[in-house]
């Protein structure tokens, strides 16, 4: 094996030079001065000057974005935030509700069930994979209708796309709500969101099924600059309001009252009564 | 964007009436349905399961559906006992211990330490990803295995994991994890996956890697059936008493019971202060 590989065992000098200390290039307070962020003091720059989002982006980007760019965020937040206690991470705020756990701890563990591999911002990873992987093909010749069929098992079954199709249901009320927002505030459709829609035109044509939100938001934040963690990480609450308006609804009614279950209401497919061997 | 309409159509997919379950039956109170008058765990009364096994053995039939042999058994528990409590340094531990002293509800101390122990590097992920790779690899000569490894480049900065759950730690081998190590491999239940971890640690050692106790805690589990998928949680099980203990410790102390860094620890980067 390579010599170049060979660390030098117990060299803790990374470690020692950290142990101690906070090294931050984020910010941080300064008793009697300012809460820096990133270049801005939070209390004359930020506070009653930009949106909450506007801090959210550059807390995570780095920067202070252009307004419109988290107004669409912010849109796009709303899209995420139905009171549907039927929705995986909402029933989770509800049960807490029901429970008497704290606001916090229900949004919590309603965010923690959002990441997911199925719906929220869990699916990111695999979306954003796919389109930049697309757009290269794309670019290399490949036609949408040919990316469509490399995804595919078999000749007759649809392909498992991730941004594409959805649980529940096809198609997705909430693509045309954000491409309002989308160009009310003059954006352009740029190369990945272009196609996605290419995409979503053969499996229109092929299998009836279309693109849904989590498709459209990677598209459309890779076209504008951000990385795929990027995304992640800003998306990581997107379903906080909806999870805290289930959890509000149980909270406020009384205990163990929401969607209760009989014994018999849980089918019950393992072993037969059978006596605990002595040991 | 699409020019065909957008009709919104349910999938009319079959959901299931009744959510279904191996596992855990309750006998309904014939006046009350809502209340059980009988549990049973894979079969077993829950009442005489208490009387007559140890919490080992339920927590072992609960995953897997059976009950331990004695040989399995042991060797579970002695794990659990080792894993008890991954100490006051860890950053579970920490998330738990700040949450503490920060007067955060008690009740919460213990989910914000499993949140940080969920993690793929030292976390629950980890154990579920050394399970994936045990399963794919232990047929694989471990030596040369190690060796194909080691070609490749390690991280520029800080500790390489050349698998999941082996590596260096802090720059050197952990012991903890070496010495459990010795101690499980003797056990009759460790089998194949704790024997090809020691072959592929003898492989590595040289190199200043190790077990990392994800992988140790892996090569356990998948010794004793478990599913990768458990690994995650099941890590998280078996580290929950210490860290929740750590968290409590703090919980009625005062606020400067932990550090809180002066200006001169907390170094703020010129580029983070105002242009």
């Amino acid at each position: 094996m390579s010599l170049q590989n060979k660390p030098v065992k117990n060299d803790t000098a990374f470690w020692d030079r950290r142990r101690g200390f906070i090294h931050t290039k984020k910010g941080g307070w300064v008793i009697n001065e300012a809460i820096y962020n990133q270049g801005c003091s939070m209390m004359d720059d930020l506070v009653g000057k930009v949106s909450f989002f506007q801090v959210l982006f550059l807390n995570v980007i780095g920067h202070l974005p252009e307004r419109r760019m988290t107004d669409w965020l912010e849109a796009y937040y709303i899209c995420l935030s139905w009171p549907d206690p039927r929705i995986w991470c909402n029933q989770v705020g509800s049960l807490g509700g029901s429970m008497r756990a704290s606001p916090l701890a229900a949004v919590g563990a309603g965010i923690l069930a959002s990441d997911s591999t199925m719906y929220g911002p869990g699916t990111t990873k695999a979306a954003t994979e796919f389109i930049t992987t697309a757009l290269i093909k794309k670019k290399n010749g490949m036609s949408a209708e040919d990316i469509v069929t490399d995804k595919q098992r078999n000749p007759s079954s649809p392909p498992k796309i991730a941004g594409y199709m959805r649980p529940i249901a096809s198609g997705d009320e909430r693509i045309p709500a954000m491409e309002r927002v989308t160009n009310n505030l003059g954006f352009k459709i740029g190369d990945h969101l272009s196609l996605a829609y290419e995409i979503e035109e053969v499996l229109i044509e092929k299998f009836n099924e279309r693109m849904n939100i989590g498709g459209y938001r990677c598209a459309f934040l890779l076209d504008q600059g951000l990385t795929p963690i990027e995304i992640y990480r800003l998306l990581s609450p997107v379903v906080h309001a909806g999870v805290l308006a289930c959890y509000t609804e149980t909270s406020d009614s009384p205990p163990e009252s929401f969607f209760p279950l009989h014994c018999g209401d849980i089918d019950y497919q393992g072993k037969a009564p059978r006596s605990v061997p002595v040991k | 964007m699409s020019e065909h309409k957008l009709y919104i159509r349910k999938r009319n997919e079959r959901f299931t009436n009744r959510t279904v379950t191996r596992i855990w039956q309750e006998e309904p109170l014939p006046e009350n349905p809502y209340l059980a008058r009988k549990c049973r765990c894979h079969g077993y009364d829950i009442l005489e399961l208490a009387k007559k096994r140890s919490f080992v053995d339920v927590l072992f039939l609960l995953f897997q559906g059976e009950l331990p042999d004695q040989n399995q058994s042991e060797l579970f528990e002695t794990l659990m006992i080792a894993l008890i409590n991954p100490g006051p340094r860890h950053p579970a531990t920490r998330a738990s211990m700040n949450a503490a002293v920060g007067k955060s509800n008690p009740a919460h101390i213990l989910p914000v330490g499993l949140a940080v122990l969920s993690g793929a590097y030292l976390g629950g992920e980890e154990v579920s990803a050394t399970m994936r790779f045990l399963r794919k690899n232990c047929r694989k000569d471990a030596a040369d295995f190690a060796d194909e490894l080691l070609s490749l480049s390690r991280p520029d900065k800080g500790d390489w994991h050349i698998a999941p759950g082996f590596g260096s730690r802090f720059g050197g081998i952990d012991p903890i994890p070496q010495q459990l190590a010795e101690l499980l491999g003797g056990f009759p239940a460790a089998g194949e996956a704790v024997k090809w971890g020691q072959e592929f640690v003898a492989a590595i050692s040289p190199q200043g890697m190790s077990w990392l106790d994800t992988g140790l805690t892996a090569a356990v589990f998948c010794d004793l059936g478990f599913h990768p998928r458990s690994g995650a949680g099941l890590f998280q099980i078996l580290h929950a008493p210490g860290i929740l203990a750590h968290g409590l410790e703090l919980a009625n102390k005062p606020v400067t019971a932990m550090p809180f860094l002066d200006e001169d620890h907390y170094v703020i980067a010129e580029q983070a202060r105002k242009k």
